[in-house]
């Protein structure tokens, strides 16, 4: 999932935590997405801290089962664009009319109709690759980056929970009795 | 699920407002006079039959597309497009009384229409082969009867699988065919028809995205009206499980045609405002000299309106939010046409009264004045500029026969010199003089008439005074308008009475009610 983690489970960049231990990460994998959702509210109704959900693919309703809040993405977004509109309105009217005014097609000088598409083409960039920037910071990614695998099959058809042992606060034999109690295919332990 | 009953208070509403429509319908008649052939009410009459049409079409056109898409998320809800698509019927009929209208000469909305007024344009004579009642009648029958052909089988079949559908889904597989057939016609009889119904009111004018830019206002209106229906089945407590994540979907629809419908008219604007040809600028000068707070209205609400409160996840999702945005999107649309369509008849109607006792002819000059100067889309800073050149080149094809045209081309260089001279000079009498100057009769006449016409509104004076009715929509418009909603409601209303409000055995329905977005 795109969403981002307390740092405690700062997992996704491959670092050990501030406190120098690694995670000592018991997951299952399952094989249908119903049964993930199943799994994730009966381990709610059972109040195990899950501590990340690994999908193939986005998964619909999802999000709010495991309390994650509404991204605010779209609204860096929105500051994006509006600041791309001012660049290149700001900019082409600052070209035309104070630095280097020149007549085109004998229209006036100051010609909005003719700024727009830039102005447009600007918004979508602005918004688009600092949208793309924002998010690669906020989920740890970029170049360099090393992902944790917990298992192969997360990246083809498997579906995956996983709890931490250290740091989770709950018991493995709960979990493990929750994997078997919602039809998990195979549970996995693994340090990472 | 059950039918929609169609309640009693549903039906004196909708009822009352069909008895508003008329009576606006009807004052608008008897208060208009003849000189204009009644142009006030029969653009009313125009402006809300294609309108509703274009709303009924365009719902039997995504109903076809979604089908062709595999899309699903819309079958539960998808007899609401049905029923609105199945209003091309009545529509058809509405359009019959304007095609009798033009056979009859009662109306005099298109100046193609007129035979004497062909006969000495060769712009018209010129577009006479697509721009005749011939073409009008015909197309509209056969056009709008082969879309009521298909959507009426897709209707058929839609029900027939309520009763006798099976897990081999023959209905769907059948209704999949008429819906991948009924597109691609859709898709270029439509641009058609625009261009005979709406378009070819400025019958010397034309753009090659105006069928674009007026599908998309239909699309618009219809994804407006369409939640606005939903919303209000659903307080009535049909549609339980259409939930917001339904309503996320349209609104996300709403919201993207109506940028797409701003970029189709953007388009428009800039590619004519750029290329700076007279005959293409005369449709916006028009709107921007004399229609100001409605052009600039117009991009409000059907743009900036709708951007902004839209442009939020939650506002789609949120009931209240949305049926706001819906209503000023429909009105917004309605108020597009209404800019589309009024200009071009006022322009009319003030020819004919000014043509008032010269006979019928006299409507015909502004063939050639369109591409007077005075059309052009350039600031006055730069205009001079401009003016001298453009003069200049023109005087220079102009040498020799002002007054004998060879072809249209020719034709319209000729008064395009002619009227930058004129124009040059500035004054009034200069403008006046180029009134006559646009038809072919002759010198004696254009004195008379340039004589006659410098009095008040000469032709080429941009600014021409406020009137009731195309200016802004008055009253009487508005009450139209309602009526002719009432009647679309009403019918709707009755057609979802008339089946099960959700479909049963269609493919799609589990897809449908599990959908999230």
């Amino acid at each position: 999932m795109a969403h981002s983690i307390a740092d405690e489970y700062n997992l996704k960049t491959g670092e050990p935590v501030a406190d120098g231990h690694h995670h000592d990460v018991l997951f299952a994998l399952y094989d249908d997405e119903e049964k993930l959702m199943a799994a994730v509210k009966e381990a709610n109704s059972r109040h195990l801290h899950i501590m990340e959900v690994y999908t193939p693919f986005p998964v619909h309703g999802l999000d709010p089962l495991l309390g994650f809040e509404e991204s605010r993405l779209h609204q860096a977004g929105f500051v994006y664009g509006a600041l791309g509109t001012l660049t290149a309105f700001g900019f082409m009217t600052w070209v035309f009319t104070r630095d280097w005014p020149i007549i085109f097609g004998g229209k006036p000088y100051w010609s909005v109709p003719a700024f727009i598409p830039i102005t447009f083409e600007l918004t979508v960039l602005f918004a688009a690759v600092g949208m793309v920037v924002t998010f690669y910071i906020i989920c740890g990614l970029g170049p360099g980056a090393e992902p944790i695998r917990l298992h192969d099959r997360i990246t083809d058809d498997k579906f995956c929970i996983a709890f931490d042992l250290n740091h989770g606060g709950d018991d493995e034999d709960s979990i493990r009795d929750f994997f078997s109690a919602t039809g998990a295919e195979s549970v996995h332990r693994k340090l990472v | 699920m059950e039918n929609y009953v169609f309640s009693s208070r549903a039906k004196g509403v909708t009822g009352g407002m069909m008895i508003l429509g008329l009576i606006c319908l009807i004052w608008t008649y008897l208060t208009g006079s003849h000189e204009d052939h009644h142009m006030r009410f029969w653009t009313n009459f125009l402006h809300n039959a294609t309108f509703f049409l274009g709303i009924a079409f365009m719902a039997g056109f995504v109903l076809a597309a979604f089908t062709t898409a595999y899309a699903g998320w819309f079958v539960q809800f998808k007899r609401v497009w049905e029923a609105y698509s199945l209003w091309l019927l009545p529509s058809l009929f509405l359009m019959g009384v304007l095609i009798v209208g033009l056979w009859l000469h009662s109306h005099h909305l298109y100046h193609w229409n007129d035979a004497s007024a062909v006969e000495g344009d060769e712009i018209l004579t010129h577009k006479s082969s697509f721009l005749n009642k011939y073409w009008y009648t015909f197309g509209t029958i056969i056009f709008v009867g082969a879309w009521y052909f298909f959507i009426s089988k897709m209707r058929s079949l839609s029900v027939d699988e309520d009763h006798n559908g099976t897990e081999a889904y023959a209905q769907h597989r059948s209704y999949k065919k008429y819906a991948a057939i009924f597109l691609p016609i859709a898709g270029f009889t439509s641009a058609a028809l625009i261009w005979q119904w709406i378009m070819s009111l400025d019958s010397h004018w034309y753009s090659t995205m105006f069928a674009w830019y007026a599908t998309a206002s239909w699309f618009c209106a219809m994804m407006a009206l369409t939640i606005m229906m939903l919303i209000y089945l659903k307080s009535r407590g049909y549609f339980q499980s259409v939930t917001a994540e339904h309503f996320h979907d349209l609104g996300k629809y709403l919201f993207a045609i109506s940028i797409f419908w701003t970029y189709l008219w953007f388009s428009q604007y800039m590619l004519i405002w750029y290329g700076n040809v007279g005959e293409e600028t005369i449709y916006f000068r028009e709107r921007l000299d004399n229609y100001q707070a409605l052009f600039y209205i117009n991009l409000v609400i059907n743009f900036l309106l709708p951007f902004l409160i839209l442009m939020r996840n939650d506002t789609k999702r949120k009931y209240g939010t949305l049926f706001f945005a819906c209503v000023i999107v429909l009105f917004g649309h309605w108020l597009d046409f209404f800019m589309m369509i009024k200009p071009a008849a006022l322009r009319t109607v003030i020819e004919l009264e000014e043509g008032h006792g010269h006979g019928d002819d006299h409507g015909e000059q502004h063939g050639a004045n369109e591409s007077s100067d005075i059309y052009h889309l350039t600031s006055l800073e730069v205009d001079q500029h401009d003016h001298d050149q453009a003069g200049h080149d023109n005087h220079d094809g102009a040498d020799g026969d002002l007054d004998h045209a060879g072809d249209d081309a020719d034709a319209m260089h000729n008064h395009d010199g002619d009227n930058h001279h004129d124009g040059e000079s500035g004054d009034h009498a200069g403008m006046a003089g180029d009134h006559g100057h646009g038809d072919h009769d002759g010198g004696a006449h254009d004195i008379e008439h340039s004589a006659d016409a410098g009095g008040h509104h000469a032709f080429p004076e941009r600014y021409i005074e406020s009137r009731a009715g195309y200016m802004l929509p008055g009253f009487l418009e508005i009450g139209t308008f309602l009526g002719f909603l009432g009647g679309f409601l009403f019918f709707s209303l009755s057609t979802l009475s008339k089946a099960p409000l959700e479909p049963r055995n269609d493919p799609y329905m589990d897809e449908s009610k599990h959908h999230h977005t």
